[in-house]
């Protein structure tokens, strides 16, 4: 019995979800390194995460509720939240719902980087999709080295190369002008690299918008999400790369 | 005998309250997908967490708290109709969210079609990966959220994800193609 079998489903999943140790984790990626198979299961995994995630991203709007003692609950909790707001009875939230690092992406798989590096001549197209969802600053980091590093290698080789970034999630910081670390860097790369594209996911967007301003880094698209984004261009034939 | 709650906490419950209502009502329709029906329990958890607001102990798990009420409250409501919630027709009401008819069409579409198959889990399966998958939840969370062993957690999120890859496998091949490749 080959080695991959010896991580099992229950493995698998936790890893999708991150929910292992370091050395937990460190094996199934040196696994899924060795096996492709393992490598595509995992991502078929991934993939059933993110549709989920999708699929409910947007649910249904409320039914206009006719009953009379239940329309007045939220607004009462509205009106009380609005009193002790004003009040300034708490400076803070001390619990923040939503979004937050989507643990299934908070890391930058070895394998993938690698992978791609060692299939790079062999790519059709040479398209390149780095999706990044974690706002995590080393992962942004080391995801913007490598695109940078594409970018030369390919230009160096005079091989033509388009790389799009899309971001969601806490990713989305990143392409954001006003609060990302590396918007001079990233502004830097797409003036020297037209081939560079950036894209957000208007789904986070709206979300964050909701509460706080956002603006973009200039010449960055929007998407309606970063699944459609991803799906499409896959359907295209691009390469996905996920940070 | 009853402790008196602390003003604050309770107030600091209808603050966080407000800000968790499309968290209980998503979370409430992807468990149960009646809008209806997800409204009236998102309310109805709300007016229970309100109520015992005293009971919460550790503010940083306000969210599996407030989960594990809503929890409940589909379990009161699936015991009072004897027999499992059941999947309600799915309403081809999404709002729309995109910049063309075209794309958020498809994109409403692909969420419809994947509902469909998240519904046909049981329900104990629907919730444990609608947990993981729409709130980021870690295994121990789920299991203090529904009551359940992690053992149990881990086997239902296998089983579930096994059961929507075959759901979706048509679905996947077709957005993706061949194309899809080993890369990730």
């Amino acid at each position: 019995m080959s080695e991959e079998h010896k991580v099992s489903d229950e493995l698998r999943n936790a890893f999708v979800d991150g929910e292992l140790d370091a050395a937990e984790w460190a094996r199934v990626a040196q696994s899924m390194e060795r096996y492709p198979e393992l490598r595509e299961e995992v991502g078929e995994l991934r993939l059933a995460k993110d549709l989920v995630r999708h699929a409910y991203a947007v649910p249904p709007a409320r039914p206009r509720r006719a009953r009379a003692a239940a329309a007045s609950g939220w607004r009462s909790i509205a009106a009380a939240a609005v009193a002790f707001a004003a009040a300034g009875w708490f400076g803070h939230a001390w619990w923040s719902p939503g979004a937050g690092l989507d643990p299934t992406s908070a890391y930058a798989l070895r394998g993938d980087w690698h992978a791609l590096r060692s299939d790079w001549r062999t790519l059709d197209g040479n398209r390149v999709l780095v999706h990044v969802s974690s706002g995590e600053p080393g992962a942004l980091g080391t995801a913007l080295d490598e695109v940078e590093d594409l970018l030369r290698s390919a230009r160096a080789a005079r091989r033509s190369v388009k790389v799009e970034i899309v971001a969601n999630s806490a990713g989305i910081d990143l392409l954001r002008a006003d609060a990302s670390p590396l918007a001079a860097r990233l502004a830097a790369l797409r003036g020297e690299f037209p081939e560079l594209g950036l894209v957000a996911c208007g789904q986070t967007l709206e979300r964050r918008r909701a509460s706080q301003q956002v603006t973009l880094l200039p010449g960055t698209a929007v998407a309606p999400s970063a699944l459609d984004q991803v799906i499409k261009r896959l359907r295209d034939g691009w390469v996905y790369v996920r940070v | 005998m009853k402790i008196p709650v602390p003003f604050g906490c309770r107030a600091a419950v209808r603050r966080e309250l407000e800000t968790s209502r499309e968290l209980l009502y998503r979370m409430a329709y992807a468990w149960c997908h009646d809008a209806a029906l997800a409204d009236d329990l998102a309310h109805e958890a709300a007016e229970k967490a309100l109520r015992r607001s005293g009971q919460l102990r550790d503010a940083d798990r306000f969210r599996a708290w407030l989960l594990r009420i809503l929890a409940n409250c589909v379990r009161d409501h699936a015991r009072l109709r004897r027999g499992h919630v059941e999947l309600a027709a799915i309403e081809e009401t999404l709002a729309a969210a995109g910049p063309t008819p075209e794309e958020a069409q498809a994109s409403a579409q692909l969420a419809l079609r994947v509902r469909r198959a998240v519904g046909e889990l049981p329900l104990g399966q629907r919730q444990v990966v609608t947990l993981v998958d729409l709130e980021g939840c870690s295994y121990a969370e789920v299991g203090e959220i529904l009551e359940i062993p992690i053992g149990t957690v881990m086997s239902r999120v296998c089983r579930a994800r096994q059961a929507l890859r075959e759901r979706l496998a048509p679905l996947a091949s077709e957005a993706l193609g061949a194309r899809l490749r080993s890369v990730k």
